[in-house]
């Protein structure tokens, strides 16, 4: 009897570690399976967009939601920008994700895609109805209508400025520019005092350069696709303006190590008066820490054809179909869009708002460069979309993807003529989007 | 009956090598005591294999299934057969990927292992604070990826960092460490060595701890010059050592992505791009989903043959 409780025992303790070993395994996909998102809360997803004092106060608008009667309330958390795509597509595909988001700027566009994204039709017309909607910036909310509704609602503008150091101007004895021929002149200047001409980068996680080289033909009328989105970047115009750009760096204007700089190199530039002049995000004199007020926004550069155009990646809140009720979603989406002024009051967005109202509180407006943006880029402001009007999920390919990526590193390395380089980002982006 | 007693008896109605009819029970005793360590070691190493499968077989599984469609993170997609594996084989990027990754694989295992190989005979001389240089030589290994990718970039990257500062004042130019392709390809696969130098170092050290420092001494006697005493007497002694830290370093080297991603983002113009940042880009950056996971199922290939290789070696050298 022994032998046998002995074996029994044995079998039963490896049994019941067996049992335990596998069961959170199995309920971690079992999990996956059954759950909904959000459960009995309208979980919002927010992405570190400033500093930790963003995310707690965002946390304390949605926590702060007062929700009607029946309706669940909203939690908050905050997702980090390190392998975001990968996060919420986990997520989403595990039901377990956000029922409300911000995120990637074409994000929204590649889960409608792929079915995941409830249209914001019903959002915009509480908008409409609460006064909210013409309170919007011009033209910000045309980008998000697609034939099936809109995918996203905006709520900042992430928009490309031209920033200069007024005394490295002063000391080169140097115009600020205004057109390409006063920038190639200023350049020069400014590299004769041993400083950047224009400023960019293209090292690890720096997309700048890529911005600069899509703003630049789109103020040239260029752009990386047509009206109706076919890719059509061997235009004249786009060629114009790469030549252009390849002769910036021939003349030195753009430092030869540009390919190689990242954020942190451009903002040690900057700090340092190391650089003159350059294309930049807004906020640079507080992202660089600059109080005394010598770097200065400058005015959007006019093109050889008199186009004048800066870009903007106008960053949305979006809407999952996988949610404990959709009403419960736009309910909340619209409160939050309510509440945004408290991020710019209390100073913690660099970001441009997409509402008038904002742009006017006094927290915004005392910052005479902020004024200079909202007055002089905003009305010019395109997306990568252009010469198009609508995003969609291809664009979100040829943000960050290999083949920009590619094509500004050979055009800063000056490793190849504008043409040919025009030629291989257009087969290498025609080989990954979805026509 | 109990359990042991019913296998016994089954095992008496089976026919023992004694001829039919006999009973040897010594054997059978020794049969079924071996049928029952065969059943503990089973039960035993069950649990282990189950998590094991449901912790690496699931993801191969659904890898597979990835690199065969065309669809997405969220949405498997269409069944597309081989032909992701044919784009990825016939694309020039990917090839690209691939002799980087050769030449930082070949680098960062030799390199690493020379410098480790060598700071560890060195530490087995008699210099003044061993310990501390002990110590010191192990941070390349301990301090953060993030942190020593700073480090560097901050030193090289710029004309105003202090590396190329150095070389301007020496009246060398001032050469572009990230930006030109071939000195960033230069730049990675020294920082993989400095990075992964401390590894191979402790285990060439715990090696040569287990050489005995007699044979030295007959050596000498014998007239064997110090060098013909580290090739022909040291070398071999570490052999077990050096290759399965060589199995590890390629991997360490193929599968490394932080290492290239934070000091050159695969740049310049895709020149120290290796095939686990090729991957990445293709999956999270064109959004590939497909022939991204094709290209992490090849890498793993190359990898087992690989390891499979030196595996052979440390057999032929008698050491397993």
């Amino acid at each position: 009897m022994r032998t046998t409780r002995t074996t029994f025992t044995r079998r039963g303790f490896l049994g019941l570690a067996a049992a335990a070993a596998a069961s959170p395994a199995l309920a971690a996909c079992g999990g996956g399976l059954g759950s909904s998102a959000g459960g009995s809360t309208i979980k919002f997803w927010d992405m570190p967009w400033s500093t930790p004092a963003y995310n707690t106060a965002a946390k304390k608008i949605t926590e702060a939601y007062a929700p009607s009667s029946g309706n669940p309330k909203a939690s908050y958390q905050t997702i980090q920008w390190s392998n975001f795509y990968q996060t919420f597509s986990s997520a989403i595909a595990s039901k377990t994700g956000p029922a409300v988001s911000t995120g990637g700027g074409f994000q929204a566009f590649q889960f409608d895609e792929q079915g995941q994204i409830a249209h914001a039709d019903k959002v915009i017309a509480a908008l409409k109805k609460n006064g909210q909607f013409d309170d919007f910036l011009p033209g910000v909310l045309d980008a998000f209508k697609s034939d099936k509704g809109y995918v996203a609602v905006p709520w900042q503008l992430d928009m490309r400025v031209l920033w200069y150091r007024k005394s490295l101007f002063d000391k080169a004895d140097a115009a600020v520019p205004t057109d390409w021929p006063s920038l190639l002149a200023a350049g020069k200047a400014l590299k004769k005092i041993g400083v950047i001409g224009f400023s960019t980068g293209s090292g690890a996680g720096n997309y700048l350069g890529n911005h600069f080289m899509i703003a630049m033909m789109i103020n040239n009328g260029g752009g990386v696709f047509t009206p109706d989105g076919q890719l059509d970047l061997l235009s004249d115009r786009n060629v114009e303006a790469i030549e252009f750009v390849s002769e910036l760096v021939s003349n030195g204007v753009i430092d030869p190590a540009a390919v190689s700089y990242t954020t942190d190199n451009m903002d040690t530039q900057w700090k340092n008066s190391k650089t003159g002049y350059g294309l930049y995000v807004t906020g640079l004199p507080q992202r660089v820490g600059d109080t005394s007020g010598d770097i200065t926004a400058a005015s959007p550069l006019t093109g050889p054809h008199g186009d004048k155009a800066t870009l903007v990646f106008p960053n949305n809140i979006m809407m999952y179909k996988n949610t404990p009720s959709q009403a419960s979603s736009e309910a909340f989406l619209v409160y939050y869009l309510g509440q945004l002024k408290h991020l710019w009051q209390q100073k913690l967005m660099n970001a441009v708002p997409v509402f008038k109202s904002i742009t006017e509180l006094p927290e915004f407006a005392g910052d005479p460069n902020n004024v200079k943006i909202v007055k002089e880029y905003q009305p010019i402001a395109k997306t990568f979309a252009s010469r198009g009007t609508v995003l969609d999920a291809n664009i979100a390919v040829l943000d960050g993807g290999q083949a920009i990526n590619q094509f500004t590193q050979t055009i800063l390395t000056g490793k190849s003529d504008a043409k040919s380089a025009l030629k291989t980002f257009q087969s290498s982006l025609q080989s990954v989007i979805k026509s | 009956m109990t359990a042991t007693t019913h296998g016994l008896a089954k095992a008496r109605r089976g026919v023992a090598p004694g001829g039919p009819g006999r009973t040897p029970k010594k054997h059978t005793r020794t049969s079924t005591l071996k049928a029952q360590t065969t059943r503990t070691f089973f039960w035993l190493l069950l649990p282990s294999v189950l998590l094991l499968l449901l912790i690496n077989g699931f993801p191969l599984v659904y890898a597979a299934i990835q690199a065969t469609h065309n669809g997405s993170l969220i949405n498997t997609g269409a069944f597309v057969g081989w032909d992701n594996f044919v784009d990825v084989l016939t694309s020039p990027g990917f090839w690209k990927a691939a002799r980087f990754t050769l030449v930082f694989t070949i680098v960062g295992v030799f390199g690493s292992w020379a410098v480790g190989l060598g700071l560890a005979l060195l530490l087995r001389t008699r210099i003044p604070a061993r310990g501390l240089f002990k110590v010191l030589l192990l941070l390349p290994w301990v301090v953060p990826i993030v942190v020593s990718s700073t480090a560097w970039n901050w030193l090289v990257a710029t004309p105003q960092s202090p590396v190329p500062s150095l070389f301007h004042a020496l009246g060398l130019g001032t050469p572009l460490f990230l930006a030109d392709p071939t000195l960033a390809m230069v730049t990675v696969c020294v920082f993989k060595v400095w990075v992964s130098f401390p590894f191979m170092m402790m285990m060439s050290a715990s090696a040569l701890a287990s050489v005995d420092e007699n044979i030295y001494e007959a050596a000498s006697m014998d007239g064997a010059s110090r060098f013909q005493q580290f090739t022909q007497m040291t070398l071999p002694l570490v052999a077990r050592s050096t290759y399965i830290s060589w199995i590890l370093m390629t991997i360490f080297c193929v599968n490394d992505f932080p290492t290239i991603y934070l000091l050159t983002g695969g740049g310049p113009v895709d020149a120290t791009t290796s095939l686990v940042v090729f991957a990445y880009r293709t999956v999270f950056q064109n959004f590939q989903t497909g022939p991204g996971v094709a290209v992490a199922f090849l890498m793993t290939l190359t990898l087992v043959i690989v390891s499979a290789l030196l595996y052979r070696q440390i057999r032929k050298a008698g050491v397993e």
